[in-house]
């Protein structure tokens, strides 16, 4: 239970609204939904304004507990005489001073009713008036729990060099003891942790029984085609084929057929602008983590993977997927796939000595020369790389990016071609790519996705709001108890990710090298 | 309609400069009112408010309301402190010396609707 207290000086009209202001600050940190805190605002502020107006002076107090908010102002002042008149709009007694400044309209009870949920005004002549109203907080609407996430550990590799904390875009990363770990409830399933790091401690989970090569589906990342030195593309597919595949078919005909649905929906439908393409599921996941109001933003079509898996129905199908959250997508969707979704790298091992055979017997087979790339599309802002994402997110949070109608965000440094668990350099690969445009014929499509995006509760410290806001309190002081250096050496990234593991019972103040014994233990 | 768009055809003068890309904010809706508790009732979020009332409240229900500017109508101006006030909470601040009526008149002409066109 959160409390919370303001004066309010009489006649004091520059004054009036800090109260409310610091209230909407606080009902935003612990996560309630904004309509509930627009109507809290307007509703607190009439208050403010009343007692400025028509009192000696009062006091606003507010309880956020339990889902609800109690806002109770108390005032010493005249009094109503008649309440129910009070209530009508229209209704005023305010001094010609006050109605100068276009209060006074006799509106301002009816508006605070209007914007509550419970509305109590007593009133005693010459004593004072008690106006109490309630609202009720639901939280921002947003998946529970946790998700499965595709990041693989492999302890015994780690080094301790802790380059992974730094990378992680929403530190989700600790390292304790020469053990990383992930917090699944911040992990977007990019791949900055594994581009960090060398040893390979951080990877892709890859299906328990290897590469089963099945008389199946190869579905695979246009990268992968072309990600096999100068070997062709037309032949490294009839190589994969080769190992028992009845089909291989490339995901990139979707990705295509989403470009396209995304630049129709930002020219002909309502979604505020830019429109964000959903075509990289990291980036997807970085939204519903790390920008929930963004969400809004997002096409409702389904990524290229989801759409190719519709499509392959029933059939058997083994997904080569060049990053977690591509293979997280496709597991949401259907959990049996967990077998059958394996790592660029197991395709690689088994293709690279059908392919070194190949070349032995018919040496010298020239590479084509890439044409010309396609058209740019002029309504469309290719974003690629962790860092630029995170700018144009914030740029569009902000509301500075109006002049861009979609944008096509990935996470990875030049799209899917910069993922690090594939072999080939990105600009090489998608060189050769280009060069190989035709190779792959197939069709796309793009879908309505079933399910619609939704925040997730990721840096909320609390589905409990009332838990929430103690949190929070707690945040700060443990925040200002350290010193700020965000050194790693207790292994988590920054000393606000060490306050929130402290907070949040993950960890101890001690782990901190810079604070006396004294002040550890205190924690 | 960009705000930018509106100030320049309006011939409106800015009286804050540093609220950021609020140039290219998108103004759909609008509302004109005097009466300030009116315009937290019903003005809508993120349009224009066209009023006569220049003292430090107006910023303060703008702020409140989410609204992207405010036009001072008849040429009123309010203080420096109101526009530093304002450039603070992100609400752009314009005067226009017509009257609020034909202010609002060439908003409507441009495509800046009220709350139920």
């Amino acid at each position: 239970m959160e409390h919370l207290a303001y004066d309010i000086q009489s006649g004091d009209f520059g004054g009036a609204g800090a109260a409310s202001r610091d209230l909407k600050q606080h009902l935003k940190r612990i996560g309630a939904e904004s309509g509930a805190v627009r109507r809290a605002m307007i509703a607190a502020y009439e208050a403010e304004m009343n007692v400025v107006i028509h009192t000696e002076g009062g006091r606003l107090e507010a309880t956020v507990s339990d889902g609800q908010l109690d806002v109770d102002v108390v005032d010493r002042g005249p009094g109503i005489p008649d309440v129910p008149q009070a209530m009508r709009e229209g209704f005023s007694t305010a001094s010609s001073e006050a109605r100068a400044l276009g209060f006074g309209a006799g509106m301002g009870l009816p508006n605070i009713e209007r914007n509550s949920d419970r509305l109590r005004v007593t009133s005693a002549i010459g004593d004072g008036t008690r106006v109490s109203f309630s609202i009720t907080l639901r939280p921002e609407a947003a998946d529970q729990g946790a998700r499965p996430s595709s990041l693989g550990i492999a302890a015994e590799l780690c080094r301790d060099c802790r380059h992974c904390l730094a990378a992680c875009p929403t530190a989700a990363i600790r390292v304790r003891e020469a053990q990383p770990s992930v917090l699944h409830h911040l992990c977007v399933d990019c791949t900055c942790c594994i581009a960090a790091c060398d040893p390979g401690a951080l990877t892709l989970l890859d299906a328990p029984d290897g590469l089963a090569a099945a008389d199946g589906v190869l579905a695979v990342p246009p990268a992968l085609l072309a990600g096999f030195g100068d070997h062709a593309v037309d032949t490294v597919l009839e190589e994969l084929r080769g190992l028992g595949f009845a089909a291989v078919v490339s995901v990139h005909p979707y990705e295509d057929e989403l470009r396209r649905g995304v630049l129709d929906l930002a020219a002909t439908s309502a979604l505020p602008a830019p429109v964000i393409s959903p075509v990289c599921p990291a980036v997807v996941s970085l939204i519903e983590v790390k920008f929930p109001s963004l969400v809004s933003h997002l096409a409702p079509l389904a990524s290229p993977w989801e759409a190719l898996q519709r499509d392959l129905g029933e059939r058997d199908v083994t997904y080569v997927v060049s990053c977690p959250s591509q293979r997280t997508a496709l597991l949401a969707q259907q959990p049996t796939a967990q077998r059958r979704t394996v790592t660029p790298r197991l395709v690689r091992e088994a293709v690279l000595p059908r392919l070194a055979a190949r070349r032995r017997a018919a040496p010298g087979t020239p590479a084509p020369q890439p044409q010309a790339a396609g058209a740019s599309e002029g309504d469309l802002l290719v974003v690629t790389g962790v860092t630029h994402v995170l700018a144009v997110l914030e740029q569009i949070e902000d509301g500075r990016l109006t002049d861009v109608a979609s944008v096509e965000p990935f996470i990875c440094d030049d799209g899917c071609f910069g993922s690090p668990l594939l072999g080939e350099d990105a600009y090489v690969a998608a060189w050769r790519w280009a060069a190989a445009a035709g190779a792959a014929p197939g069709e796309g499509r793009s879908y309505e996705r079933a399910r619609p995006y939704r925040p997730r509760p990721g840096i909320r410290l609390d589905p409990d709001m009332a838990v929430a806001i103690r949190k929070l309190a707690a945040l700060d002081a443990e925040t200002k108890a350290l010193p700020g250096r965000d050194c790693g050496v207790c292994g988590a990234p920054t000393c606000a990710a060490l306050a929130e593991d402290i907070v949040m019972g993950r960890a101890v103040r001690a782990l901190c090298p810079y604070v006396t014994p004294e002040e550890g233990s205190a924690s | 309609m960009k705000l930018e768009d509106i100030a320049r055809e309006l011939g409106l003068t800015e009286l804050t400069s540093k609220v950021t890309g609020s140039s290219q904010a998108d103004i759909e809706r609008g509302y004109a009112s005097d009466l300030l508790s009116d315009v937290l009732a019903h003005a809508p979020e993120g349009g224009v408010l066209v009023t006569l009332q220049v003292h430090l409240n107006v910023i303060a229900v703008a702020s409140h309301a989410e609204l992207a500017a405010v036009i001072f109508a008849g040429g009123r101006r309010p203080d420096d402190e109101v526009c530093t006030k304002a450039s603070a909470e992100g609400v752009s601040l314009f005067v226009s010396p017509a009257d609020t009526f034909d202010v609002v008149g060439r908003l409507y002409a441009m495509g800046v609707k009220g709350n139920h066109a």
